[in-house]
């Protein structure tokens, strides 16, 4: 029976590394767009939503996979090995978000030892009674024969650190439309930009998209959380003392933060070309800073909270600095 | 890269002075294996004709694209080198040099370490060299009109030198007047000639120069432009703005004398019989030396250093009171011959041709020196007694005999020292030129380049750039002048060619570089939400391709792949010089 051979559905897999789960989510967030994707595509390995077991990806030939949107950070072995087996199965890898692209959030763990890391959590916080000091192996034998864990690694890496990585798609979650977009331009076999480009975001900083007032004067001699302000929701954020990320932060999430009255904290990565998003934020704060002597810009310094966690809260993996050395 | 890199890599002996502490010969050889160097050589003197030669022949027969030369300091040898590719027909800055002399051999005594050292700072050089990008030189033409801001003695000799060489010169005066501080002088140190007699010598010929515009009442609020190609707006008589166009800029905007209300212990505005230096050449000009009351006084104290050398009030020494303090004794002692003149001083300051002896001759005519400490105590002036026979008393450790001693007083004479004007840095502003700490314009080599500045075509001159003496601003003017005419006579001048540059399709239109620029190179275009670069008046220093948040500015021959290449081969070296040790 000759019927017109239907286009090969995609297979599309999503996986989660070290992440909060917001990355998947932000997947089921296309809503009923999801009926657009699976006209196109088959979801054949997706851990949040579909009861599929690693050894059946273990089962699958190389290069099964058209697309895989990897999230989250590589913190412990299994992130590893799950990123290296996708790897291997995968077409298309996507580094998906902010904690797969540049190491995000868990990647502020960076500046801790893993040491300080279990101490902390395993003996020294508030809600913790051990008075054994246990704390987690990776095999523990047991009746029944050796249960074991998770190695959990001194430093959290970006998915590229372990494996190649085709794709960037930025975001603290990605914006859903983003995704729809890219998804889409892969499944019409548009025209794909060269390989380890950031796709989804554009390649001007926030400020360009920015509606706010700004002036030329900016000068500053406090800086301030941004619950310690009256938002006036016209002006600059930098103008009013609250360090905003946007200078150094790629556009493409339609300025939502700075959008919902709160500074842009940086989620998007750098443009092209930035090394360090980081340390080029810190500089260009620098030039703002009020005072004549070095007392006196120390003392505006004093007023930035968290400087390292601040200027580096998605991009420490990622930076040259990568971690703290210990 | 489109073509292949092709870097040859030259260890320089230096005679001994590199190959005595570092092992050249493997350092050549071990460094010859990196990725694109194509050959590598050691030779006893590199900056050498027949070393230069070597890297020309190479180039042409190698068809080398890139030189690393590790030798001496690039501040000696790297315009050498570069020439010798330009000779080779390579764009010269296809080059990187690697100190290895002076951050190297002469500052290491381990010739194991000091060879590691060597290949670290090369091996970045190979990686940075490999990131290069030709460069290509740029000329500006020259204005041959110079603008002067400031009409006293040093201005006055600047235009009259430019203005002689048939050169259109325009001068600025802020007071109607021409003649700054000249104005307010008698006699002048150390051989008495009248102040008046010169400034009106000089001001007849500026006035009557045909190439000398000169501007009273004026002052210039901004300037625009680049060295060759400045200009400014004033205006002309009443309302009529003109715009006025010149290739150069002299500042020759002086000085102010210190006010000396501040000093309790001196109790200047508290006795009308404490008068400052000013006050007293301004009796002098009249001819008539008297205290408030009009009498001729008997007993006149001269207090040296007020606001000079005090960390207090100014650290550095004004550099003419001294001076002026025995001019004044010599002329009291004339005028009025049975005087007690007294000069209170803390060090006597009396460098330069003639001064010394002037000292000389001053201590042989009845003069009392006493001298204090200003760091410790200073002299204090207080109401005399009714049986003292005079009206102030000074009180004071005497700091060589060490005794303390009264000195009775009709007149006191405070040597104000001088400092900066207020509007010196508004001023500094306009034309694109930095202050020092004690707010005098700074110059671009404290020895070497003491009359230009860190902007091209702006130069300093006179008491602005520091307090000095007549003969002093006379020189600084007329070395700038002839700084000057150097540049009109060529016509044309050569800017930097490592400069900033913005990326529009990066560039956000934050603004921070405006803000961070020392130059003014940097503007804001309004309509396309961008900030433009102008490369003429860019110095290259990379203060806003760091300050730059989204990564829109480079600056030429220093981009961040550039350095972080340079540091990645650095530090590779490193690492594997590490990891065959253990």
């Amino acid at each position: 029976m000759a019927k017109t051979e239907a286009k090969p559905k995609l297979k599309l897999a999503v996986y989660w590394g070290a992440a909060c789960g917001g990355c998947c989510v932000s997947v089921l967030d296309v809503h009923e767009k999801l009926f657009t994707v699976l006209e196109h595509a088959d979801l054949v390995f997706w851990p949040i939503a579909l009861d599929i077991k690693y050894k059946d990806v273990k089962a699958m030939p190389d290069g099964h996979i058209d697309l895989t949107l990897f999230n989250g950070a590589v913190r412990n072995s299994e992130n590893e090995e799950m990123a290296k087996l996708l790897r291997k199965k995968t077409k298309v890898l996507v580094a998906y978000g902010s904690c797969a692209h540049m190491g995000g959030i868990p990647g502020l763990a960076n500046f801790s030892s893993k040491e300080e890391i279990f101490s902390r959590v395993y003996e020294e916080s508030e809600s913790t009674i051990n008075p054994d000091k246990i704390r987690p192996v990776p095999e523990f034998e047991v009746k029944e024969g050796i249960l074991d864990i998770p190695v959990f690694y001194n430093d959290v890496r970006t998915l590229d650190q372990v494996v190649n990585v085709d794709y960037y798609l930025p975001g603290c979650p990605p914006q859903t439309e983003r995704l729809v977009e890219v998804f889409l331009a892969i499944v019409t076999g548009a025209e794909l930009p060269p390989a380890g480009s950031v796709i989804g975001a554009l390649n001007k900083t926030q400020c360009d998209e920015c509606e706010r007032k700004q002036t030329e004067d900016k000068s500053i001699s406090e800086f301030k959380r941004p619950i310690d302000i009256v938002d006036d929701g016209e002006s600059c954020f930098l103008e009013q003392g609250v360090i905003c990320m946007g200078p150094a932060t790629r556009g493409g999430c339609d300025v939502r933060c700075i959008e919902g009255n709160a500074p842009c904290r940086g989620c998007y990565g750098p443009p092209d070309d930035i090394p360090d998003p980081g340390s080029k934020m810190l500089s260009a704060v620098g030039t703002i800073i009020k005072g004549n002597n070095e007392s006196e810009i120390n003392a505006t310094v004093d007023t930035i909270d968290d400087p390292a966690g601040l200027f580096y809260r998605f991009s420490l993996p990622n930076s040259i600095l990568r971690r703290k050395v210990l | 890269m489109m073509e292949d890199t092709r870097i040859g890599l030259y260890v320089c002996w230096c005679g001994t002075n590199i190959a005595k502490m570092v092992d050249v010969e493997q350092v050549a050889k071990e460094l010859g294996d990196l990725p694109n160097v194509v050959l590598s050589k050691t030779y006893k003197y590199m900056c050498s004709d027949p070393g230069q030669d070597m890297i020309i022949q190479d180039i042409q027969e190698n068809n080398l694209n890139r030189v690393v030369v590790a030798a001496c300091s690039p501040r000696i040898h790297e315009l050498t080198f570069r020439r010798a590719l330009a000779n080779a027909g390579l764009n010269p800055y296809m080059f990187q040099m690697a100190n290895i002399r002076e951050q190297v051999s002469w500052v290491h005594t381990d010739r194991e370490e000091a060879t590691k050292k060597a290949k670290s700072l090369i091996a970045g050089a190979i990686s940075r060299v490999a990131y290069h990008e030709a460069l290509e030189k740029r000329t500006v033409e020259i204005d041959p009109a110079t603008l002067i801001l400031g009409g006293g003695i040093a201005g006055m000799s600047a235009a009259l030198e430019i203005a002689d060489a048939g050169k259109q010169v325009y001068l600025v005066e802020k007071k109607a007047q021409l003649g700054g501080q000249l104005l307010q002088v008698d006699l002048t140190f150390p051989f008495m000639y009248s102040a008046q007699q010169l400034r009106q010598m000089i001001i007849e010929k500026v006035v009557q120069h045909p190439n000398i515009q000169v501007f009273n009442n004026q002052v210039v609020e901004e300037v625009n432009g680049y060295i060759g190609n400045f200009s400014t707006q004033i205006k002309n008589g009443k309302k009529k703005e003109t715009e006025l166009k010149f290739g150069n800029v002299i500042v020759a905007t002086g000085l102010k004398a210190f006010d000396p209300q501040g000093i309790e212990a001196y109790a200047y505005g508290k006795f009308p019989n404490v008068i400052t230096s000013l006050e007293f050449e301004k009796m002098l000009l009249k001819g008539k030396i008297q205290t408030k009351e009009g009498k001729v006084p008997k007993n006149i104290a001269i207090i040296h250093c007020v606001g000079s050398r005090n960390k207090d009030y100014h650290e550095y020494c004004s550099r003419t009171c001294c001076m002026t303090a025995l001019k004044f004794a010599n002329q009291l002692k004339s005028a009025i011959p049975d005087s007690n003149v007294y000069e209170l001083y803390a060090d006597m300051r009396s460098f330069g041709k003639g001064c010394e002896e002037l000292y000389t001759k001053t201590s042989t005519k009845g003069v009392t020196f006493l001298m204090f400490d200003q760091q410790d105590k200073l002299p204090e002036v207080i109401k005399a007694g009714k049986n003292d026979g005079c009206e102030m008393l000074i009180q004071m450790d005497e700091k060589l005999s060490g005794e303390e001693v009264e000195i009775p007083a009709d007149l006191i004479v405070l040597m104000v020292g001088m400092e900066a004007h207020e509007d010196a840095k508004k001023t500094g502003h306009s034309v694109g030129i930095s202050l020092c700490g004690n707010s005098f314009y700074i110059e671009k080599h404290p020895k070497l380049d003491p009359v230009a500045t860190t902007t091209d075509g702006v130069y300093i001159v006179g008491n602005c750039q520091g307090p000095k003496d007549i003969p002093d601003s006379i020189c600084q003017a007329k070395a700038a002048a002839a700084r000057i005419l150097g540049t009109i006579n060529k016509k044309q001048v050569e800017i930097e060619v490592t400069t900033a540059f913005a990326n529009e399709e990066l560039c956000c239109g934050c603004q921070t570089c405006v803000q961070v620029c020392p130059y003014t190179a940097l503007s804001y275009e309004e309509e396309k939400n961008i900030s433009v670069v102008n490369e003429a008046l860019c110095k290259g220093c990379g203060t806003c391709g760091s300050a730059c948040p989204c990564g829109a500015i480079s600056s030429r021959h220093f981009t961040d792949k550039q350095i972080l290449s340079q540091i990645e081969g650095l530090m590779e070296m490193i690492l594997q010089e590490e990891i065959s040790e253990n």
